[in-house]
């Protein structure tokens, strides 16, 4: 009987996470300027983050819970946005694999991720289907 | 204060909005597709864009139309498709309004969204709502 490997053995139900950023001034900055954001609003009258800025650590989330996996691209992304992120505040991302199937000789990954405050309140829930490549 | 009204139809475009893509190449990512090796191996043009840098080309659209209303009730599904994106590529994010549903928050634009490249292929597609 041969052990199962690699993608085979990606357990559906397989947790990410929790994932814990603070949204300061710093991680704020750079990733505003890595996606050329250039609407001040958010920033400047609300206080909080432009939507989507902590998505990016979702695949970075999947890489740290799959050590063979080299190669993720998305192929679908899903977002739901609930509450705006505040500038300075904490964030957990937690993540998990729900699905997993193979179409036309490549492998996908399919995931769910929620991001949530300190107080638990939900600030954006996520679906993203990724491309696996060992 | 509260943004103005604004009127739009079905079939009508908001605005768009056009960047040049940019990601640093970074030699030591562990997700190699955005080295530029790997990637002309997988049939690639080169280091590919990260997925998320390109949906916050098409979210700045949607946030330009809809503002902070955005935060609390924006939604979008898209799909990366043709061969994604490499520095140096002009994208413009494009949203056409599909349906005006009423719904118990107010009023849903339902869009379809894409991103299209400086030879006007698409490379995102997909639909994103919101209530204005």
């Amino acid at each position: 009987m041969s052990e199962k490997s690699g993608f085979d053995a990606i357990p559906i139900g397989l947790e990410m996470g929790p994932f814990e950023m603070t949204l300061d001034d710093d991680m704020v900055t750079e990733r505003v300027n890595l996606v050329q954001w250039e609407n001040e609003e958010p920033l400047e009258k609300f206080n909080v983050t432009p939507p989507g800025l902590t998505i990016s650590q979702h695949a970075r989330m999947k890489f740290m819970a799959l050590p063979e996996m080299r190669v993720s691209i998305w192929a679908k992304s899903e977002q739901e946005f609930i509450k705006p992120m505040k500038k300075g505040s904490k964030i957990f991302i937690r993540g998990r694999i729900v699905d997993k199937y193979t179409k036309r000789g490549r492998n996908y990954l399919v995931s769910d991720y929620e991001t949530v405050d300190e107080d638990g309140d939900i600030l954006l829930r996520s679906r993203e289907t990724g491309i696996y490549v060992e | 204060m509260a943004k103005e009204t604004k009127t739009i139809e079905v079939d009508e475009e908001i605005p768009v909005l056009t960047k040049t893509a940019y990601m640093p190449i970074d030699p030591d990512t562990r997700n190699v597709i955005h080295t530029d090796e790997y990637a002309l191996n997988f049939g690639m043009r080169g280091a590919l864009i990260g997925g998320s840098t390109l949906l916050s080309y098409v979210l700045e659209m949607l946030y330009n139309y809809f503002g902070e209303k955005w935060q609390y009730h924006g939604r979008i599904g898209v799909s990366f498709i043709g061969g994604g994106a490499i520095n140096g590529d002009v994208l413009t994010a494009h949203g056409l309004v599909k349906a005006i549903e009423q719904e118990e928050a107010g009023t849903r634009l339902k869009l379809d969204v894409w991103l299209e490249n400086q030879m006007r292929a698409k490379i995102l597609v997909g639909e994103a709502s919101c209530i204005q």
